[in-house]
């Protein structure tokens, strides 16, 4: 089922992984005790609230996730074939509804990436339809304040 | 996903200022500030989940009432190959926090090939035309045939003229858009330019507030979180297949 996935490792991450704050480098003062994430999750380029301080657990996960990049550097590029990025420190929500505002991009495969909702700037996370409980957020590809 | 969890009463109803949450994405401090502040408690979950729907014939700019930013240029993987299914926004209206199941309709124009599962469980349905194309406006009996089958009789309707930034190409008199408006009950009318962001957040927190308005609490809290919709693929259902319902809105 997992292999399905986008997944690079899928048996290298449980469906619930354990808060690690200190197993995070640079990602410890995001982390709060519980593992939750301390700061509101915004959208990187127009700032629209993702997250509310709270909302998510700081996971570990390696997920493939396509390349975040202007259409004018894509085409430059010569498309976009294999442009991707692994990613490994997530924000793990439960329920599609803790998310203050986020869109979902059609199915590609069983996976839909998640979008800001407002400018549309991603991939900033991705969603299994195998495992309707997990939505995962890259830190790396959101803005914390 | 527990339908009932979030529905709660968590603060007393009344004057609460219209802001949208989702729309004034980038300063928004009616809802970011004060909910930043709360940093020792969990997030307050939504009091409300609706599930708000877009249709309307190609090209009336459906996905564009969905944005924020129409000059887009970011994640050519999302966008131009893939699309977005559907947003969750956050609307604070009357002292309630709204979650809005926003679905976009767009590239299913056809009239029959939008499934029923949309129009069954929408509590809003925003019908969208374009004011500089008179052929947007001709479709809307038939698209109004597809509510009165498929959606609850007790959807709010919002009828939306879109592109009032092309005012010199109109085609479609704000009288026609108000009088097509007018036959059908309980429809509420108003025009827009996505372009320019005119009217847009209205738009939402118009059909929120007569959700919240017509609805008992009692029935929002046992009704509307279990019609939204789940990430399962929707199926292919013919439009034959479900019985058509009474048609009690045309006259």
């Amino acid at each position: 089922m997992a292999a399905a996935c986008a997944e690079m490792e899928p048996a290298a991450a449980p469906p619930s992984p354990s808060p690690a704050p200190a197993a995070a480098p640079g990602s410890g003062e995001l982390v709060c005790a519980q593992g939750r994430n301390l700061k509101a999750v915004l959208c990187q380029r127009c700032g629209s609230r993702v997250l509310l301080p709270g909302a998510a657990t700081f996971a570990r996960r390696e997920l493939l996730l396509p390349a975040m990049r202007k259409k004018a550097a894509a085409a430059a590029g010569g498309g976009g074939g294999s442009g991707g990025d692994v990613v490994r420190e997530h924000w793990l929500v439960r329920d599609m509804f803790s998310f203050e505002n986020v869109g979902f991009t059609r199915d590609v495969g069983n996976v839909k990436f998640l979008v800001c909702a407002d400018c549309e700037a991603g991939p900033i996370g991705w969603h299994c339809l195998d495992d309707k409980e997990s939505f995962y957020v890259a830190l790396e590809r959101v803005a914390h304040e | 996903m527990e339908p009932g969890s979030g529905l709660q009463q968590r603060r007393a109803g009344g004057g609460g200022g219209l802001d949208l949450g989702a729309g004034s994405a980038a300063g928004s401090p009616a809802l970011s500030g004060g909910q930043a502040r709360r940093r020792k408690q969990p997030p307050r979950p939504a009091d409300f989940k609706l599930q708000v729907i877009i249709i309307g014939s190609r090209g009336v700019g459906k996905t564009s009432l969905m944005e924020r930013f129409t000059d887009d240029t970011f994640c050519e993987a999302c966008k131009s190959t893939v699309g977005v299914d559907f947003k969750i926004k956050t609307v604070e209206l009357r002292g309630k926090k709204i979650r809005l199941q926003i679905w976009d309709t767009a590239g299913q124009e056809r009239f029959n090939s939008i499934t029923s599962a949309y129009y069954r469980s929408a509590k809003g349905i925003i019908l969208v035309y374009d004011i500089t194309k008179k052929e947007t406006f001709d479709d809307l009996p038939k698209w109004m045939k597809m509510i009165d089958k498929y959606a609850s009789e007790d959807a709010e309707l919002l009828l939306v003229g879109n592109k009032l930034d092309c005012e010199v190409d109109r085609e479609i008199t704000r009288q026609q858009g108000e009088k097509f408006a007018q036959q059908i009950t309980g429809m509420r009318f108003c025009e827009a330019s996505a372009k320019d962001n005119f009217n847009v957040d209205e738009i939402f927190l118009k059909l929120v507030d007569d959700i919240l308005k017509k609805m008992p609490l009692d029935v929002i809290r046992n009704e509307l979180s279990n019609s939204i919709l789940s990430l399962q693929p929707e199926p292919e259902i013919p439009p034959e297949l479900p019985p058509p319902r009474p048609h009690v809105r045309c006259c």
